[in-house]
Protein backbone atom coordinates (compact mmCIF):
# COMPACT_ATOMS: atom_id res chain seq x y z
CA UNK A 1 0.00 0.00 0.00
CA UNK A 2 2.80 2.41 0.93
CA UNK A 3 4.59 1.98 -2.36
CA UNK A 4 1.31 2.38 -4.25
CA UNK A 5 0.65 5.69 -2.54
CA UNK A 6 4.16 6.90 -3.26
CA UNK A 7 3.82 5.87 -6.92
CA UNK A 8 0.49 7.70 -7.18
CA UNK A 9 1.95 10.89 -5.75
CA UNK A 10 4.93 10.56 -8.06
CA UNK A 11 2.56 10.31 -11.04
CA UNK A 12 0.62 13.38 -9.91
CA UNK A 13 3.70 15.52 -9.33
CA UNK A 14 5.08 14.58 -12.78
CA UNK A 15 1.93 15.91 -14.41
CA UNK A 16 1.80 19.04 -12.26
CA UNK A 17 5.41 19.75 -13.17
CA UNK A 18 4.69 19.34 -16.88
CA UNK A 19 1.94 21.94 -16.63
CA UNK A 20 4.06 24.29 -14.52
CA UNK A 21 6.94 24.07 -17.00
CA UNK A 22 4.56 25.25 -19.73
CA UNK A 23 3.24 28.02 -17.47
CA UNK A 24 6.81 29.16 -16.83
CA UNK A 25 7.22 29.67 -20.57
CA UNK A 26 4.25 32.06 -20.46
CA UNK A 27 3.71 35.29 -18.55
CA UNK A 28 3.35 33.17 -15.39
CA UNK A 29 7.18 33.17 -15.30
CA UNK A 30 6.91 36.64 -13.72
CA UNK A 31 4.09 35.68 -11.38
CA UNK A 32 4.09 35.11 -7.64
CA UNK A 33 1.60 32.32 -8.33
CA UNK A 34 4.27 30.29 -10.07
CA UNK A 35 6.86 31.23 -7.46
CA UNK A 36 4.54 29.85 -4.76
CA UNK A 37 3.72 26.75 -6.79
CA UNK A 38 7.42 26.03 -7.24
CA UNK A 39 7.89 26.13 -3.47
CA UNK A 40 4.83 23.94 -2.88
CA UNK A 41 5.89 21.32 -5.40
CA UNK A 42 9.43 21.36 -4.01
CA UNK A 43 7.99 20.57 -0.57
CA UNK A 44 5.78 17.81 -2.00
CA UNK A 45 8.81 16.18 -3.59
CA UNK A 46 10.86 16.49 -0.43
CA UNK A 47 8.04 14.88 1.57
CA UNK A 48 7.74 12.14 -1.04
CA UNK A 49 11.45 11.37 -0.67
CA UNK A 50 11.14 11.29 3.13
CA UNK A 51 8.11 8.99 2.95
CA UNK A 52 10.01 6.70 0.62
CA UNK A 53 12.92 6.62 3.06
CA UNK A 54 10.57 5.66 5.88
CA UNK A 55 8.63 3.12 3.83
CA UNK A 56 9.07 -0.55 4.46
CA UNK A 57 9.96 -1.67 0.98
CA UNK A 58 11.77 -4.96 1.02
CA UNK A 59 13.10 -4.80 -2.53
CA UNK A 60 16.13 -2.50 -2.53
CA UNK A 61 16.07 -2.18 -6.31
CA UNK A 62 12.45 -0.95 -6.30
CA UNK A 63 13.30 1.58 -3.63
CA UNK A 64 16.41 2.79 -5.44
CA UNK A 65 14.50 3.10 -8.70
CA UNK A 66 11.80 5.21 -7.05
CA UNK A 67 14.41 7.34 -5.31
CA UNK A 68 16.12 7.98 -8.62
CA UNK A 69 12.83 9.01 -10.23
CA UNK A 70 12.03 11.31 -7.29
CA UNK A 71 15.50 12.87 -7.66
CA UNK A 72 14.67 13.62 -11.30
CA UNK A 73 11.45 15.31 -10.22
CA UNK A 74 13.38 17.35 -7.69
CA UNK A 75 15.82 18.50 -10.37
CA UNK A 76 12.96 19.42 -12.73
CA UNK A 77 11.26 21.41 -9.97
CA UNK A 78 14.46 23.27 -9.15
CA UNK A 79 14.88 24.12 -12.82
CA UNK A 80 11.42 25.66 -13.12
CA UNK A 81 12.09 29.13 -14.46
CA UNK A 82 10.72 31.91 -12.30
CA UNK A 83 11.73 35.56 -12.63
CA UNK A 84 13.80 37.04 -9.82
CA UNK A 85 11.21 39.70 -9.14
CA UNK A 86 7.67 38.41 -9.36
CA UNK A 87 4.34 40.13 -9.15
CA UNK A 88 0.86 38.66 -9.60
CA UNK A 89 0.26 39.07 -13.31
CA UNK A 90 -3.38 39.92 -12.68
CA UNK A 91 -2.29 42.82 -10.47
CA UNK A 92 0.21 43.80 -13.16
CA UNK A 93 -2.73 43.74 -15.59
CA UNK A 94 -1.02 41.29 -17.92
CA UNK A 95 -3.19 38.27 -17.02
CA UNK A 96 -6.77 39.00 -18.01
CA UNK A 97 -8.49 35.64 -17.87
CA UNK A 98 -10.79 36.27 -14.92
CA UNK A 99 -10.52 34.90 -11.39
CA UNK A 100 -8.91 31.60 -12.35
CA UNK A 101 -5.24 30.73 -12.33
CA UNK A 102 -3.54 28.03 -14.41
CA UNK A 103 -0.78 27.55 -11.89
CA UNK A 104 -3.03 27.01 -8.88
CA UNK A 105 -5.28 24.73 -10.91
CA UNK A 106 -2.26 22.71 -12.04
CA UNK A 107 -1.10 22.23 -8.43
CA UNK A 108 -4.65 21.21 -7.53
CA UNK A 109 -4.34 18.23 -9.89
CA UNK A 110 -2.62 16.59 -6.90
CA UNK A 111 -6.02 16.51 -5.19
CA UNK A 112 -7.00 13.78 -7.65
CA UNK A 113 -4.65 11.43 -5.83
CA UNK A 114 -6.62 9.91 -2.97
CA UNK B 1 -3.89 53.37 -28.67
CA UNK B 2 -1.76 51.88 -25.87
CA UNK B 3 -0.63 48.30 -26.25
CA UNK B 4 -0.54 45.88 -23.37
CA UNK B 5 1.19 42.53 -23.00
CA UNK B 6 -1.35 39.83 -22.27
CA UNK B 7 0.44 36.59 -22.96
CA UNK B 8 3.60 34.79 -23.91
CA UNK B 9 2.85 31.94 -26.26
CA UNK B 10 5.44 29.60 -27.74
CA UNK B 11 8.20 31.96 -26.73
CA UNK B 12 6.64 35.13 -28.12
CA UNK B 13 5.26 38.02 -26.10
CA UNK B 14 1.82 38.91 -27.37
CA UNK B 15 0.48 42.46 -27.16
CA UNK B 16 -2.99 43.77 -27.82
CA UNK B 17 -4.53 47.20 -27.93
CA UNK B 18 -6.34 48.12 -24.73
CA UNK B 19 -9.97 47.03 -24.94
CA UNK B 20 -9.50 44.56 -27.80
CA UNK B 21 -11.41 41.78 -26.09
CA UNK B 22 -11.88 39.73 -29.24
CA UNK B 23 -8.15 39.23 -29.71
CA UNK B 24 -7.73 38.77 -25.96
CA UNK B 25 -10.25 35.92 -26.07
CA UNK B 26 -8.12 34.00 -28.59
CA UNK B 27 -4.87 34.75 -26.74
CA UNK B 28 -6.30 33.45 -23.47
CA UNK B 29 -7.42 30.30 -25.24
CA UNK B 30 -3.91 29.77 -26.60
CA UNK B 31 -2.43 30.39 -23.16
CA UNK B 32 -4.44 27.53 -21.71
CA UNK B 33 -3.72 25.18 -24.64
CA UNK B 34 -0.02 25.69 -23.94
CA UNK B 35 -0.51 24.42 -20.38
CA UNK B 36 -3.04 21.67 -21.16
CA UNK B 37 -0.90 20.21 -23.94
CA UNK B 38 2.14 20.16 -21.65
CA UNK B 39 0.11 18.28 -19.04
CA UNK B 40 -1.07 15.82 -21.70
CA UNK B 41 2.51 15.29 -22.87
CA UNK B 42 3.46 14.46 -19.28
CA UNK B 43 0.54 12.01 -19.15
CA UNK B 44 1.79 10.40 -22.32
CA UNK B 45 4.94 9.44 -20.38
CA UNK B 46 2.75 7.84 -17.73
CA UNK B 47 0.62 4.67 -17.81
CA UNK B 48 -2.13 6.89 -19.26
CA UNK B 49 -0.30 6.35 -22.57
CA UNK B 50 -1.94 2.92 -22.74
CA UNK B 51 -5.36 3.98 -21.47
CA UNK B 52 -8.45 5.46 -23.10
CA UNK B 53 -8.93 8.74 -21.20
CA UNK B 54 -5.78 10.36 -22.57
CA UNK B 55 -6.69 9.64 -26.22
CA UNK B 56 -10.25 10.77 -25.57
CA UNK B 57 -8.96 14.02 -24.08
CA UNK B 58 -6.50 14.50 -26.94
CA UNK B 59 -9.33 14.06 -29.45
CA UNK B 60 -11.40 16.66 -27.61
CA UNK B 61 -8.45 19.08 -27.61
CA UNK B 62 -7.91 18.57 -31.36
CA UNK B 63 -11.59 19.17 -32.01
CA UNK B 64 -11.61 22.32 -29.87
CA UNK B 65 -8.46 23.60 -31.55
CA UNK B 66 -10.03 23.04 -34.96
CA UNK B 67 -13.10 24.97 -33.89
CA UNK B 68 -10.99 27.76 -32.42
CA UNK B 69 -9.09 27.97 -35.70
CA UNK B 70 -12.20 28.31 -37.84
CA UNK B 71 -13.72 30.88 -35.50
CA UNK B 72 -10.48 32.88 -35.50
CA UNK B 73 -10.37 32.72 -39.30
CA UNK B 74 -13.88 34.16 -39.46
CA UNK B 75 -13.24 36.80 -36.80
CA UNK B 76 -12.43 40.47 -37.22
CA UNK B 77 -9.03 40.13 -35.53
CA UNK B 78 -6.45 42.27 -37.39
CA UNK B 79 -4.95 40.36 -40.34
CA UNK B 80 -1.33 40.24 -39.15
CA UNK B 81 -2.32 39.24 -35.63
CA UNK B 82 -4.73 36.65 -37.01
CA UNK B 83 -2.00 35.09 -39.16
CA UNK B 84 0.32 34.94 -36.16
CA UNK B 85 -2.28 33.33 -33.89
CA UNK B 86 -3.36 30.87 -36.60
CA UNK B 87 0.22 29.66 -36.96
CA UNK B 88 0.35 29.04 -33.22
CA UNK B 89 -2.87 27.03 -33.42
CA UNK B 90 -1.26 24.97 -36.18
CA UNK B 91 1.77 24.36 -33.93
CA UNK B 92 -0.52 23.20 -31.12
CA UNK B 93 -2.46 20.98 -33.52
CA UNK B 94 0.81 19.38 -34.63
CA UNK B 95 1.74 18.84 -30.98
CA UNK B 96 -1.63 17.29 -30.18
CA UNK B 97 -1.44 15.12 -33.26
CA UNK B 98 1.67 13.48 -31.82
CA UNK B 99 -0.27 12.29 -28.77
CA UNK B 100 -2.29 9.04 -28.51
CA UNK B 101 -5.73 9.16 -30.15
CA UNK B 102 -6.80 5.51 -30.10
CA UNK B 103 -9.72 5.33 -27.65
CA UNK B 104 -10.15 1.57 -28.03
CA UNK B 105 -7.54 0.90 -25.34
CA UNK B 106 -8.63 -0.16 -21.87
CA UNK B 107 -8.97 2.40 -19.08
CA UNK B 108 -6.00 1.92 -16.75
CA UNK B 109 -8.35 1.80 -13.75
CA UNK B 110 -10.27 -1.07 -15.35
CA UNK B 111 -6.93 -2.71 -16.13
CA UNK B 112 -6.07 -2.47 -12.43
CA UNK B 113 -3.01 -0.27 -12.99
CA UNK B 114 -4.30 3.20 -12.10
CA UNK B 115 -5.04 3.32 -8.38
CA UNK B 116 -5.35 7.02 -7.62
CA UNK B 117 -9.03 6.80 -6.64
CA UNK B 118 -11.99 7.96 -8.65
CA UNK B 119 -10.19 10.95 -10.20
CA UNK B 120 -8.55 11.04 -13.59
CA UNK B 121 -5.50 13.11 -14.52
CA UNK B 122 -6.53 13.44 -18.18
CA UNK B 123 -9.95 14.80 -17.25
CA UNK B 124 -8.30 17.03 -14.66
CA UNK B 125 -5.98 18.46 -17.29
CA UNK B 126 -8.95 19.20 -19.54
CA UNK B 127 -10.64 21.03 -16.69
CA UNK B 128 -7.86 23.63 -16.81
CA UNK B 129 -9.92 25.24 -19.60
CA UNK B 130 -12.47 26.22 -16.96
CA UNK B 131 -9.95 28.60 -15.40
CA UNK B 132 -10.60 31.09 -18.19
CA UNK B 133 -13.76 33.05 -17.55
CA UNK B 134 -12.94 36.37 -19.22
CA UNK B 135 -13.46 37.82 -21.70
CA UNK B 136 -16.58 36.11 -22.94
CA UNK B 137 -16.41 34.51 -26.36
CA UNK B 138 -17.09 37.04 -29.11
CA UNK B 139 -20.76 37.18 -30.06
CA UNK B 140 -20.18 35.51 -33.42
CA UNK B 141 -18.82 32.36 -31.79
Amino acid sequence: MEIEQIENRYRGISIVLGALQAASRGICKNCIGLEGAKTKVGKMIKKLGMDLDAASISCEKTKADLQSRIDSLSKAAEELEVAEECECQKTAKNCKMGEGCFVNAAVDLMKLVK
Amino acid sequence: MAKARCGRILGEDIYIEEGDTTTLYFINQLRVYQVVLAALKALDQDICHDGCSLPSTVNKVIKRLGKLKSVLEASDVAAEKKKNLLSKIDDFLADADGLPQDTSQTCRKTAGECKIGSGCFATGALNLFKEITEPEAPKKI
